[in-house]
Formats: structure tokens, sequence, C-alpha cells
């Protein structure tokens, strides 16, 4: 088999730009070039069933009125979506998305940027630093959040460290009012996502040209300067994968956060896209309607992506 | 604990870029790096306070975690480990989480590796498109289709069984533990494959003798990559396996644990500590190999 195999792919590779002559042996090359491609077939086919399937029949999902798993389903075309544009809880959901993703994508991207080229420059004790930024890549999302829940609750960390300090009148239930909780969320975020972008930069700096630095400190460049018009410029490919990265993980990932840290209140200060995914098909038996949801959050982020894509590639 | 760290070796040699800028400013600039010193430093102090607020609540009585919040001695005891143990049943849930982290991981192996082997060797366009859809495949959000893949696991007669998210898991990995291990098998050098098929070796015997020994190092960046995504999956663990205590896993018990202890933080903390005993002592040992794998699985996206 893989002598059969082996031979006619440098032929047809070769020959591949120039327009096939006759038809037959082309074809029955394509055949062969391809047949050793079988053990990809169950990989592919595994990734198409699980995860490219469910997505599919989204589509068709968020089309119907679907009020419990085992309920039945009738079809309603388009009817949650415009229920969806009329809805103020999903507009409080998607304006919350919105402010969760401008400010921690920035903050993350910039931080984790100044972090990395920090570390990079391997001060004093930047082993320790690493390590300790490596941390929170250990936590599960569940684990996270429950961590933070012992930092805001009534009697947790924040309020103690006030009581110690002598603040103690400014203490209160921060997850219990809706500013705060909300606050409290962002602040979860960014503790869990700058360091570990900033590992993933630090590492990825690290094989940039060292040449390019030294010069520059030689014209006098600081350090400033340098990061910026030097580093990021050349860095600028991973910075996007970073982007990338903590975009799905705020549109997404946060709803373990917001299920386990406020379940979405006080009332629904805190509720997000992704937590409403969730919430609505499993505790308000509104499936469809969840569904269609989880149709906009597709969507927006694709959307994201590419605008994300854009952004970084361009300019040289 | 403090690691060697990851694959800094190539600069190592040459000179560090730190030195403070040669003329003029130099007072400012002094200032600035005094300043970005003292913020990392800040920030790391911010990194390790919730930590080892955890670390030293777990120790602690109730009372004490409310009156000294940050004395790792006061009123110290042991018993928020076993109440944690016995509330969340954490001994079988725990299991569960390895159960399904291994069967997972060793699915996604005997999956991705064939593939990978076959789309290295491949030079037709069909292998092209099949890469490209796991490069795109990558970047899908599998979150969204929460539902839908509840409706999959009921279609398959496997709702509230582990065994589903061992089905499902490594569908979600297959796109980076394929881009992954393409590249790797690629770097294989053409006559290392040819004296192999020369010597008779029929396909499965090259992909086992000659490509997986020389893309080990690969393998384990998936292993450990994968490792981490599986033992801290959450949301398709709790919606499809469910909260029964004999089958649900060590994440979805987890919370649990917030409910029924609401004023005891000692308990809580102590769960958490739990759960995070396997992922340490895998970073402990493959602390190097961690950081670069998580690398890895964002530079190829």
């Amino acid at each position: 088999m893989a002598v059969i195999d082996a031979a006619p792919t440098e032929v047809s590779s070769a020959a591949h730009p120039a327009s096939p002559r006759s038809q037959t042996p082309r074809r029955r090359s394509v055949w062969k070039r391809n047949a050793g491609l079988t053990f990809a077939l169950p990989a592919l086919v595994w990734f198409l069933v699980f995860t490219i399937g469910p997505l599919f029949s989204l589509f068709y999902f968020s089309m119907t009125n679907w009020r419990g798993l085992i309920a039945p389903r009738t079809f309603v075309g388009l009817d949650n979506f415009t229920k969806l544009f009329a809805d103020p809880v999903l507009h409080q959901a998607a304006l919350n998305t919105l402010i969760q993703l401008v400010i921690t994508v920035p903050i993350v991207v910039c931080g984790a940027f100044m972090t990395a080229y920090y570390v990079n420059l391997r001060p004093r004790g930047h082993r320790f630093i690493r390590a300790v930024l490596f941390t929170p890549v250990l936590l599960s999302a569940p684990a996270l959040a429950l961590v933070f829940l012992g930092v805001f609750a009534p009697t947790g960390l924040v309020n103690g460290f006030l009581d110690t300090i002598g603040l103690g009148h400014i203490a209160k239930p921060w997850l219990a009012n809706g500013d705060s909780a909300f606050i409290a969320i962002i602040i979860v975020i960014l503790w869990a996502s700058v360091s570990v972008s900033a590992v993933m930069l630090a590492s990825a700096m690290n094989s940039l040209p060292t040449e390019v630095f030294e010069a520059a400190e030689l014209d006098g460049c600081g350090h400033w300067r340098r990061m910026w018009l030097i580093a990021f410029p050349m860095a600028k490919g991973f910075v996007g994968v970073i982007t990338t990265l903590q975009f799905l993980w705020t549109l997404f990932t946060s709803a373990a956060v917001v299920l386990l840290l406020t379940r979405g209140g006080p009332g629904t200060s805190t509720i997000n896209l992704s937590f409403l995914v969730y919430d609505y098909a499993f505790n308000k038996s509104k499936v469809g309607y969840a569904q269609a949801i989880a149709v906009i959050l597709f969507v927006l982020g694709v959307l994201g992506l590419i605008g994300i894509r854009r952004l970084f590639r361009s300019k040289p | 604990m403090t690691t060697t760290a990851s694959p800094l070796n190539t600069r190592a040699q040459a000179a560090p870029v730190r030195a403070s800028s040669s003329r003029g400013s130099r007072g400012i600039s002094a200032f600035l790096t005094y300043l970005s010193h003292g913020a990392i430093w800040l920030y790391v102090l911010l990194l390790l306070v919730p930590i080892y607020y955890l670390v030293i609540s777990a120790f602690k009585t109730n009372t004490a975690i409310l009156n000294e919040p940050f004395n790792p001695f006061a009123g110290l005891v042991l018993d928020n480990f076993g109440k944690a143990w016995e509330q969340a049943t954490l001994g079988p849930a725990l299991l569960n989480q390895a159960y399904l982290t291994v069967g997972a991981s060793v699915l996604t192996l005997l999956l991705a590796i064939p593939a990978s082997y076959a789309l290295a060797r491949s030079k037709g366009k069909l292998g092209g498109i099949v890469e490209r859809i796991f490069q795109v495949g990558f970047l899908v959000p599998a979150f969204a289709a929460l539902v839908p893949t509840v409706m999959l696991a009921i279609s398959m007669n496997l709702f509230h069984t582990r065994e589903f998210l061992i089905l499902f898991l490594p569908a979600g990995a297959m796109p980076l533990s394929v881009i992954l291990l393409t590249q790797a098998m690629r770097t294989v050098p053409a006559e290392l494959e040819e004296s192999a098929v020369l010597d008779g070796a029929s396909q499965m015997r090259v992909l086992w003798a000659v490509f997986l020994p020389v893309t080990m190092p690969t393998t384990i960046t998936v292993i450990i990559l994968n490792f981490l995504g599986f033992w801290n999956e959450y949301f398709f663990s709790l919606v499809i396996i469910g909260p029964d205590p004999a089958l649900r896993t060590a994440q979805v018990a987890l919370p649990t644990l917030s409910m029924t202890n609401a004023a005891q933080y000692g308990v809580l903390a102590a769960g958490i500590v739990i759960t995070l005993i396997p992922v340490y002592i895998v970073y402990a040992i493959f602390a190097e190999k961690m950081e670069g794998a998580v690398l890895a699985g964002a530079l190829k996206g």
C-alpha cells in the first residue's frame, strides 16, 4: 500500500501546475494520491459528528418553540429572533457582554504584552514571576469562581483586608450589589486572563531577534519605545492570537464564572449572553429561545474573529 | 517549585536587554524602571493573595477565617478536608474525572495520530482541505452548541453517562491535536520512511516505528494540553452527566460545596484544594513541558 502511494505523489505534485492532458490517468492518480487519507477519516468524522453537527442543528432548534429538553418542539420560523429584539433582559445581557469585552480584551492584551516584555528582560526573580503567572492556567472555571466566592464573600478576603487596615466601614457584600457584582466578575476575568496571556506572549516573544533591541538601545531608545515601536510590531501576529483567545474566553467561558459567582444576580445585573444560553435552556424552560441567543452569540463570535483578524493582519 | 523556565535557552547566552538608556533623561527613565518593577510585583502579589487565602483557609476553622483572615497559624484544623470529601463525595467524583480524562485522552490520540500521519504524508488537494477544516475548527466555540449536544447524547441513548463525554470531548480537542501532530510529523525525514518501506514495513508499522518515536515530544505536548482541558471541563459534564453523585465529575461536585456551606469557606477551600492537587502534581512534574504546551496551543490557532 505504502509503495503504491508514495510513487505517484511526486509525479502528480510536479505535474499539478500544468493542465492535465488526459482524464483517466489523472482521475486514478487523484484516487491513489488520497488513498492514504483514509487514516484521517475517523478523526474527521468524529469532528463533524460531535462538533459541526450540533452546531448545524443549533440553527434549526433556534427556530422552534420548545419548552423543555424532552418536550415536543414546534417550528415557528424567526419568531424567537423577533422576540429577542424586544426583550429587555436580552438587551441587558448584550450590553453586559459588550462592556465585558470592551473592558477585558484591551486590558488583558496590553497588560499581558507589557508583562511579557518585562519578564523577557529577565529581571531579578523572573523565574518566580513566570511560575506565579502560570498558576491561573491550572484552575478550572469552577475552581476560579469558587476561589473568588471566598474573596468577595461578606466575611471574605476583601472585607477582611478592609477591616485590617481600618477601612471596615466601606466593607459590603460585594456580590449582593448589582454594580459591585458586575465589577467583581470583570476582576475575576482579568485575574485569570492577563497572566495566562502573558505567559504565552513571553514565550512567543522570546524568539524575537535580540540584535534589533540591542541596536535600538545603542541609539538611546528607552524601554517604553522599544516595547511599543519595536517589540509590538514584531510580535503583532502573536498578539493577534492572544486577542482572539481572550475574545472567545470573555464571550463564552465567562458563563461559568457568572453562573457560580452570582447566578446572573442580583436581579439581572450580571447576566451576559453566554450565561443566558445556559440559564434559559436548563433553568427557565425556554430551550428554543435559548438557542436563538446561542445563534446570536455564535454570529458575534464569528464577526469578532473576522474583525480581530483584519485588525492584526494588514500593515506589516 | 521555581522552574527552569521554558524555551528561553535560545536567548540565554545573548546579552540581556536591560541596562538603562545611555544618556540624558536618566532620572525619568530610572523612575519609570522602578515604577514598572513595582507594578509587576504588585500584580504578582494580587495573583498570589487569593491563592494564599484559599490554601490557608482550607486548614482553618471558620471562626479563625473570620477573625484572623491572613494569619496562617490561627485555628488550624484538618476537618475541612474530611468534610469536603464526604459532603461532595469527592472520592467517586475524582475517579469519574480521572476516568473521563484518561478515556478521552486515549481516544483523542487514537484518532489524531493516524489522521496527522495521513495529512503529513498527503500532498494532494484533499489533504489540504481536511487540514484547513481542522484549522478553522480550532476556533469553533462548542459552548454555543450546548443544547444540541445534549440532544445528540439523548439520541445516542447516552444521556446521563460519562461515556458520552469520553466520546464527545475528543472532537473538541481534535483540531489542535491534529494541527500540532501534523506539523511535527512533517519534520520526519523522508529517508527514514523510505528505508522502512524498502524493508517491507506496512503503513501501520511505519507510523508506529518511524513516526511515533520522532514525534514523541509533540505527542506529550498534546497529552498535557488535553489533560488540562479534560480535567477542567465543566459545562458539558454538568448538563450531560448531571448531578448524580455516582457519576458526576469533580468539577461538577465541587460547586455543590458552596451551596451546602454558604458560611463555611474552610470546607469549600479544602474541596478546591483537593481538586487542584492532581493538576499541581502534573505541573510539578512537567512544568517546562506544560508551559511549552500552552504556548504551542495558542500559536497554532
